[in-house]
């Protein structure tokens, strides 16, 4: 009868996603031994037992680190998966607060003021029943990014970055920039900016820094889209390939993406001498930060205007929120150990490589025991 | 070619004062011939060009074994490795489940139509029917989170995305499994129950064989449009990185999330990967549209 070919072609749809599933493996571990990752296995010695799954979702700036940090993760403690999909740190804190994620990475705590008629921090201790606590995990700093033949160091001041992000300072060799960096030869073509036409929490920081480094420079609110001069390119993939390809570009990107195209990155000075972009300096600014949450809940208040002396001034922290009690005891001892390998002085070494910058030992060391005291 | 029918023109045409308006009706369908040709070409440019880019730059690496054996479990977008299995068996399990779901639904609701369906009733449910046809996938999944996540307050699982398929799957077989059916001659009803047969016996023993072919090509066809699907699956099918096989608890990986995944990436390891699922992806619809075809051909009742 035909009516049985129906039920042939369904075997044979079943039997062959069946196969599929037979052959199919989980384990890439052997695929790669040299990744400097694989090394950390240590930091996770006290993976809880039984394994488990992990959901988490949030900001796109620290998708590579957690990713890496998962994989290493997963390497040393068998049965167990975590999952980051990188939405966005808004998406994140609502998935987090509407119980679909064990925790959120987000670009910026959860705010404590009002906004929409809601309270981000009261919404998520309502759902937690206890306070949600941000931890801050990962540092990027942004680097100020340009491609002029022949220069090789390049020293900028708020002021001078506000005026040529403005279009107020439009060629190499303006006085201003002339000024701060005597003994180099700049051409005299014109300065080509670049910006995320996309909304960014990247140009959120960026512009964040502007203002409170240059007030009267920078005039406008700083925000997620772009209020200065330029030409527009989709995420940092496309400024910095716009930068690489266009002589006299200059833009702002995650120091990972002026990093992988070989761009130029400006010094900063704020006022305490001009400082490069290094894990150690950036380092310094984030503990010149101030923090701002009460007792584990350990929000930062980033001083861009820092006149310290070796201070990289412009960066983003991003943060992992999380419940201070957790809902369902085995996933909060995942949680719980996940974190405290990816706060471990190991993994945070190794993002140096990829971009990021670690976290500075003081601030680590209260994360670590904000970590433990999670229950 | 031209010159033979300017040449015969004057021939049919009579009166030879008329050989101009013979020339131009040549013209003219000689113009006509042209511009349908270069419209068909046209139309075939993106689909050439979309066809070479994906195979180009996803065959090296579907043609890895590890491809169609491994997950990307533990591979991030800087470290090369892992496969695509996780994706394409997440693919293939909801599309199965989506097909068991709404092909005995879609199926019946078209025999209710074809066959039993008069008056208001049967307007109201084809009504309907066109209705769900122009459901835009994206809200057929935002219904389906208001009502699993928000009302009901469930986690976005593998079923979920199914249930948002199912919506979209239903209006496309209830259509063509329709039209299957209206194509079987009414003679083979009236000599079925001239025999005495009653009439649901004489859909279940001739009208549904008849149609069969067609009612699976139609299968097919909603099948390979649902799996494609990418709207549902960004809203209710988070991806993962893991082999999952549990439609209900936990996230599951599909072809379409896992190239979203990485689409933002500038480095080539997880840019060869991107093009490498979508190549699959194609791959997997071009096989259900063939098996299609083919069932269509040796499915059919034979006279």
């Amino acid at each position: 009868m035909k009516i049985q070919r129906i039920g042939l072609l369904a075997s044979v749809a079943l039997v062959g996603s069946l196969a599929l599933t037979a052959c199919g493996s989980d384990n890439n571990t052997g695929s790669d031994g040299s990744s400097s990752s694989s090394s950390a296995s240590a930091g996770a010695s006290d993976c809880p037992e039984g394994g488990g799954t992990l959901n988490a979702e949030g900001s796109s700036a620290q998708k590579n680190a957690i990713e890496e940090a998962i994989a290493s993760f997963q390497d040393a403690c068998e049965g167990t998966t975590i999952n980051y999909n990188p939405t966005g740190s808004g998406a994140g804190i609502k998935q987090f607060i509407a119980g679909q994620v064990d925790f959120a990475g987000s670009d910026s705590a959860l705010k404590t003021t009002e906004k929409d008629g809601k309270i981000e921090a009261d919404d998520a201790a309502a759902y937690c029943g206890s306070p949600a606590w941000n931890l801050p995990m990962v540092t990027g700093p942004i680097a100020v990014a340009y491609n002029v033949k022949g220069v090789d160091k390049l020293v900028l001041t708020p002021a001078v970055a506000a005026d040529i992000f403005n279009g107020k300072v439009t060629t190499w060799n303006d006085k201003a920039i002339a000024a701060l960096n005597s003994g180099v030869t700049l051409p005299s073509e014109p300065i080509k900016v670049f910006f995320r036409s996309d909304e960014s929490g990247t140009t959120e920081n960026f512009t964040k820094y502007l203002k409170a480094a240059a007030p009267d420079k920078w005039t406008a609110e700083p925000g997620k889209a772009w209020t200065g001069k330029g030409e527009g390119k989709q995420k940092s993939d496309g400024v910095a390939g716009a930068v690489k390809t266009t002589e006299g570009g200059i833009t702002y990107a995650e120091w990972s993406y002026a990093k992988d195209n070989q761009l130029g990155i400006a010094q900063i000075d704020n006022g305490g001498g001009a400082v490069e972009l290094t894990a150690e300096s950036v380092g310094k600014a984030v503990l010149a930060a101030k923090a701002d949450g009460e007792g584990n809940d350990l929000r930062l208040k980033l001083d861009y205007a820092t006149k310290e002396a070796g201070a990289y001034p412009i960066l983003l922290v991003t943060y992992e929120i999380v419940c201070s009690k957790g809902k369902d005891a085995k996933k909060a001892a995942l949680t719980k150990a996940f974190l405290t390998h990816f706060a471990s002085a190991e993994t945070q070494k190794g993002l140096e490589d990829i971009g990021y910058a670690p976290l500075p030992t003081e601030i680590q060391t209260k994360v670590e025991a904000a970590i433990k005291a999670l229950s | 070619m031209s010159t033979d029918t300017v040449a015969k023109a004057p021939e049919r045409a009579a009166p030879p004062a008329l050989g101009h308006p013979a020339r131009g009706r040549a013209f003219r369908d000689q113009l006509a011939r042209v511009v349908m040709w270069v419209a068909f070409l046209i139309a075939l440019i993106p689909l050439v060009w979309i066809l070479w880019t994906v195979l180009s730059k996803g065959v090296g690496l579907v043609l890895d074994s590890q491809w169609w054996t491994n997950s990307q479990k533990g591979i991030t977008s800087r470290r090369e490795g892992g496969g695509a299995v996780h994706a394409i068996q997440g693919t293939l399990i909801q599309g199965v489940t989506t097909s068991v779901i709404s092909v005995p639904i879609g199926v019946m609701t078209a025999i209710y139509l074809v066959e039993y369906g008069r008056g208001k009733f049967a307007k109201a449910v084809s009504f309907m029917v066109d209705i769900l046809t122009g459901v835009p996938s994206i809200v057929a999944g935002l219904f389906v989170y208001a009502v699993w996540v928000t009302t009901f307050g469930f986690q976005r699982v593998g079923f979920a995305v199914c249930l948002a398929l199912v919506l979209l799957m239903i209006p496309v077989i209830v259509r063509s499994t329709e039209e299957m059916l209206k194509l079987v001659p009414n003679e083979l009803r009236e000599a079925s129950y001239a025999l005495g047969v009653p009439k649901w016996k004489t859909i279940v023993r001739v009208v549904l064989p008849t149609a069969f072919s067609g009612i699976i090509t139609g299968v097919l066809l909603g099948l390979a449009r649902v799996m494609g699907e990418t709207a549902p699956l960004l809203i209710l099918g988070p991806y993962t990185k893991s082999i999952a096989t549990d439609l209900f608890g936990g996230y599951m990986a599909t072809l379409p999330t896992m190239i979203n995944q990485d689409r933002t990436e500038s480095l080539q390891p997880a840019v060869d990967r991107v093009w490498a699922a979508a190549l699959t992806l194609i791959l997997l619809v071009l096989i259900l549209n063939l098996a299609g075809r083919v069932i269509a051909r040796f499915g059919s009742v034979t006279k």
